[in-house]
């Protein structure tokens, strides 16, 4: 569960850099109280959490069916979490990453109880490196059990970085955070690296 | 001209610089005898004498020079190969490799080091239970005894711990001298916040194993330390990495880029210490009125700690060492050691005179100890 919390809690700093300024706004706009943007904040999570869950089940399942050998459980997610881990590693070093989020979509609709809950949604399934990265592990899990646990470790440790978001307007060092948050997931991308060359290697010795 | 202008300032006369010695002579005497002045040995009286010779002459020229980094690098530079030297010969005289058994830690003899304690906080905080395996009180680098050495330099150096008290920075300092001008000119200014996120990795994941992953994974000094019996897959990839960290940050990018990037861009202590420059009383100011906005600190310190924006506003970032390289490389003297609450400008003499005094003793007394024992032990190997 370690390295899937790492996971979240770095990438979860990024993603709210990046989709941050989208949903700030929303959450924000109005002249909303304390309790109604804990309530909109709570349904963006819970529908995060649902999506994980349906994820989580949906990855431990094919994944069943595609990592049925033990050889094959070892070598092919190896070789993916190196090639997300690449990926996480580009994603967040990239000059060219430019603050887009798939959340923007979002701005189409003109439901302010809808906004928080299709938020949630468009968050959860904008496949990111790092999303990818905790969908092979959920799907090379031995048990269902073991795949919603890291998807719940992922879960926590990316929330965590949007409960504060009410109080973003008086964070003075965003710029700072932000920095660290991108360095932050780029060192998960390499522990992932790690994780995946160490599958694969133990996956040859062991064939 | 230029150079003989920019220390003359700080210069002072043989007299003078001799009299701001003599408690530095007394002190660095205590310590380095232990009080009790012991000659039977001759190679041991020998190692004493060039050691106490060396720190007492560097701090010297200090005064009389005016100059700071070239002198401090000096004694940094000898304080790290001397404690890499100890610490080898320490391990292969108990252990016969500079590798450690599964026994050794279930026994606790791996010594201690002060990067272990950005990963010390969050378990001890809520487990009570400290995660290096190594001695707290007894034997050779005790945990407590580290702990308090760096707290007190933390609180009165603040991040000048890194460039005077840390017995793993001259390594890289070294290295970035070798070269006159850096091959490597411009670094992203991202790259300095990386520590902290190393900082943020480590202390979470120690917290969630209980184990100081800092020094099982990363940490590039075991290089040239201890390091784990190679036994699997596992201890190989370590090995990899810290060979290659070591080989990358500490030698390679620091002699083409002339800065100390291990210390920016890794050390999570760099980090932890780096908050500590809130704290400290000393600092490096620019006093607006002389500076001529010639940007030439920025180029030359070696981590990272002035921008032109920070020149602009006349103010030094929190990543300050207080190397003092700045200070000697400012033509116009306008760069200077201050005391927090003193405005830049004034007080130049009396607020270097003091950061010196308390520096130095405390690299002095740390750095004394493996430089003596290295002498003494490269003596008895040639006589």
């Amino acid at each position: 569960m370690t390295d899937s919390l790492i996971l979240g809690l770095s990438s979860g700093s990024a993603c709210l850099a990046t989709c941050g300024m989208v949903m700030f706004p929303y959450l924000m706009s109005g002249s909303a109280g304390v309790k109604r943007i804990a309530l909109d904040l709570s349904l963006f999570l819970l529908t995060r959490f649902i999506v994980y869950f349906l994820l989580a089940t949906a990855a431990w399942y094919f994944g069943q069916g595609l990592f049925s050998n033990q050889i094959v459980r070892n070598i092919v997610p190896g070789i993916l979490y190196v090639v997300f881990a690449v990926l996480l590693v580009w994603y967040s070093l990239s000059k060219s990453r430019k603050p887009d989020c798939p959340a923007k979509i979002v701005k189409t609709v003109n439901n302010r109880r809808l906004v928080p809950v299709l938020l949630g949604v468009v968050n959860s399934l904008g496949f990111c490196p790092a999303l990818l990265l905790i969908l092979t592990k959920g799907a090379t899990q031995l048990t269902l059990v073991q795949s919603y646990l890291a998807f719940l470790a992922f879960f926590i440790g990316s929330s965590l970085w949007f409960l504060p978001l009410p109080l973003a307007g008086r964070v003075k060092k965003k710029e700072v955070l932000k920095n660290i948050g991108i360095l932050a997931t780029g060192l998960a991308g390499i522990i992932f690296m790690i994780k995946g060359l160490t599958n694969i290697i133990g996956g040859i010795i062991n064939g | 001209m230029d150079n003989v202008l920019k220390s003359a300032e700080m210069r002072k006369s043989v007299g003078k610089s001799l009299l701001y010695t003599l408690p530095m002579f007394l002190i660095t005497f205590i310590f380095m005898t232990g009080g009790k002045p012991n000659f039977s040995d001759p190679s041991a009286t020998l190692a004493l004498v060039i050691t106490f010779g060396l720190v007492n002459i560097l701090y010297f020229m200090m005064h009389f020079t005016g100059r700071t980094d070239r002198y401090r690098a000096v004694l940094f530079i000898i304080f790290a190969l001397s404690l890499s030297f100890t610490l080898i010969r320490n391990m292969l005289e108990m252990r016969h490799s500079m590798s450690f058994s599964q026994a050794d830690l279930l026994e606790c003899k791996i010594p201690f080091c002060h990067l272990v304690i950005p990963m010390m906080i969050l378990p001890a905080a809520f487990t009570k239970s400290i995660i290096f395996p190594g001695s707290i009180i007894n034997g050779f680098a005790s945990i407590s005894s580290m702990v308090v050495l760096w707290l007190v330099a933390t609180i009165v150096l603040g991040r000048g711990f890194c460039s005077w008290g840390c017995f793993y920075g001259g390594w890289d300092d070294g290295f970035s001298r070798i070269k006159k001008r850096p091959v490597l000119r411009k670094i992203n200014d991202l790259w300095r916040w990386m520590p902290f996120a190393v900082l943020l990795m480590v202390a979470l994941t120690a917290a969630m194993t209980l184990m100081p992953t800092y020094c099982s994974w990363i940490c590039p000094f075991k290089a040239v330390t201890e390091f784990e019996q190679i036994t699997s897959v596992e201890s190989v990839a370590k090995a990899g990495v810290f060979l290659s960290l070591f080989g990358g940050l500490v030698v390679v990018l620091p002699v083409i880029t002339r800065k100390r990037t291990q210390c920016s861009f890794l050390c999570p202590m760099g980090a932890l210490n780096t908050l500590s420059n809130k704290v400290t009383p000393f600092t490096v100011k620019i006093d607006k009125k002389v500076c001529t906005e010639c940007f030439k600190c920025v180029d030359i310190c070696p981590l990272f700690a002035i921008s032109r924006e920070d020149v602009k506003k006349g103010d030094i970032s929190l990543f300050c060492s207080k190397c003092g390289k700045c200070v000697d490389g400012c033509s116009k003297k306008a760069i200077h050691f201050g005391i927090k609450g003193i405005p830049a400008g004034s007080m130049k003499n009396f607020s270097r005179n003091l950061f010196l005094f308390v520096s130095f003793l405390f690299l002095a007394v740390f750095s004394s100890g493996p430089i003596m024992n290295t002498l003494h032990n490269l003596f008895k190997l040639i006589f």
